[in-house]
């Protein structure tokens, strides 16, 4: 019980903190904006099948620019307005404040992946059509899940470091690109296909695709094996990130480097 | 006593400042980190922009012309990013009123601050075109390294001015970090950099042609084709004509910012 109220406290508490500047979703949401335009002007006049790549990967675009800006300056924002050392003084663990930091996130990168999707469909003319609106919905909900578990194993190492904004800037592309967001993995490179196929976010965006297109062959394994293996990084990612935050939050209490900006 | 150029106060105020932001960047940033960033972020923006193309179009047409535009794009993050946040991050530190209450002429002191992110910018750039070449097949075998290099530095002078200009609105505002995001990526859409400014609606190109990087990706393409200085002597004078009038510009309006923020009091607000 008292997990879930530390949770739903800073879910809160993180969706206050945007609504009253909610200027900060611009950032977020304009490099996934900006490359799924240049994509449909690139794919110019290709069938509709090609055209969902930029729309979806947009989408997808939108909530990772959300979870990882969210993450980096989850803890940056308590640093710099010196409010980090009374997130960790309480006695609620700094994983669960975290866990609830995450889910507003995740939140906000839903409605940024809707407003991608939104614009881009009244702006550019391109109708987005669902084939089948209930496992799209599903597959969604878990790609979410996943960025979001991504982004707390990666706000334990933002904790490290002063540098956490320059690492998110870092992180941002590394995740279009190896997740296959706007184009195949199979263009990649052979040697990064591990890399790709480790990342729960490309079997999400798949699941999306063969959802939304019924003529989608894809990775080739379907869509239950797509949902399966987000599901399953999905919690490894969280014992992961679970995992790094105890051993994080003991070693800058020891070395007293929470406070370095 | 004979005075020299370094008892000029302009020179000695841009010189000061360019030491200090170069020593304040690197209090905080270690230098492991900062060349992650400038190793990692062109692959992986040139890397993403090149297999959209060629998924678009598998014979690879377009490949040279994308990566060679995100090259020279890539150094935005320098140029028009961490410049246009001067302002703001002297606010976030508390600074910015000290700096304020100098005497100091502010064109050298922001400029200087500015310096070494022109350093920065032509190294992104130098780093992005060696990806273009050996990672993405770019043929560079008859590039006019001359007129290139001269491109690299007018391009990341320009759009440092650029960024200076935008930078300028983060006195008045709480925060030039929404604006030095929408224009690192707007430069992807409106500056040629992965398609030509013609494919544009008309009403667009004006602003393409009101930023350097515009010239620059034009200019660089040419002299990766072989096309020499003299030749490419028109777009290179276009660009060092809006970079100049950026900067002309951007001190205005810092001039015009600094007075509204004194009188309405919001140097502290952010």
């Amino acid at each position: 019980m008292t997990r879930l109220q530390t949770i739903s406290g800073s879910f809160r508490m993180s969706l206050l903190h945007f609504f009253t500047d909610p200027q900060w979703i611009i950032p977020n949401i304009i490099a996934p904006f900006v490359f799924t335009i240049v994509a449909l002007v690139l794919f110019g006049n290709v069938s509709a099948s090609v055209a969902l790549y930029a729309v979806l990967g947009g989408g997808m675009m939108g909530m990772w620019g959300n979870t990882l800006y969210g993450s980096g300056f989850a803890l940056a924002f308590d640093r710099w307005n010196g409010t980090i050392e009374y997130v960790l003084a309480t006695p609620s663990r700094l994983v669960w404040i975290i866990a609830g930091r995450s889910a507003s996130n995740a939140v906000l990168g839903l409605v940024n992946a809707f407003a991608i999707v939104l614009v881009v469909a009244i702006g550019y003319g391109t109708l987005f059509v669902v084939a089948n609106p209930v496992l799209f919905i599903l597959a969604l909900i878990l790609t979410l899940a996943s960025l979001s578990a991504l982004g707390v194993v990666f706000c334990s190492a933002f904790l490290l470091s002063r540098s956490a904004q320059v690492m998110t800037n870092g992180l941002e592309m590394p995740i279009y690109v190896a997740t296959g967001s706007m184009f195949p993995i199979a263009l990649l490179p052979f040697w990064s296909h591990p890399i790709s196929l480790s990342l729960g976010p490309t079997w999400g965006i798949d699941a999306m695709r063969y959802a939304a297109d019924a003529t989608y062959t894809g990775l080739g394994f379907g869509y239950w094996t797509d949902l399966l293996l987000v599901a399953a990084s999905t919690a490894i990612y969280m014992a992961i990130g679970f995992w790094l935050f105890i051993v994080v939050e003991k070693k800058v209490r020891r070395d007293a480097t929470l406070t370095e900006y | 006593m004979a005075l020299t150029l370094a008892d000029w106060p302009p020179y000695r105020i841009f010189w000061s400042s360019a030491k200090f932001a170069f020593k304040a960047l690197f209090s905080w940033l270690r230098p492991p980190m900062w060349l992650t960033q400038l190793l990692v972020l062109p692959l992986f923006q040139m890397a993403f922009f090149v297999y959209l193309s060629r998924f678009v179009s598998p014979d690879g047409a377009a490949v040279a012309f994308i990566a060679v535009g995100n090259a020279l794009q890539v150094a935005s993050f320098s140029s028009i990013f961490a410049v246009c946040n001067l302002t703001s991050e002297e606010k976030w530190q508390g600074t910015l009123t000290s700096i304020i209450v100098t005497p100091a002429n502010r064109f050298p002191l922001f400029l200087g601050r500015a310096m070494f992110q022109i350093l920065n910018s032509m190294a992104t750039v130098i780093v992005g075109l060696f990806y273009a070449s050996n990672i993405f097949g770019v043929d560079m075998s008859s590039t006019d390294f001359l007129a290139l290099a001269v491109v690299i530095l007018v391009t990341s002078v320009a759009m440092t001015g650029f960024g200076l200009m935008l930078g300028s609105v983060g006195l008045f505002l709480r925060t030039a970090m929404i604006i030095a995001n929408i224009f690192l990526f707007i430069g992807l859409l409106i500056c040629g950099v992965n398609f030509p400014v013609t494919v544009l609606p008309t009403w667009l190109q004006p602003f393409s042609y009101a930023i350097p990087m515009t010239y620059g990706t034009m200019a660089a393409r040419a002299a990766v084709q072989g096309s020499n200085i003299i030749e490419l002597g028109p777009l290179v004078l276009q660009e060092i004509g809006a970079g100049a009038g950026s900067i002309l510009v951007g001190y205005l309006l810092f001039l015009g910012f600094e007075a509204l923020a004194r009188r309405r009091g919001t140097f502290e607000e952010f």
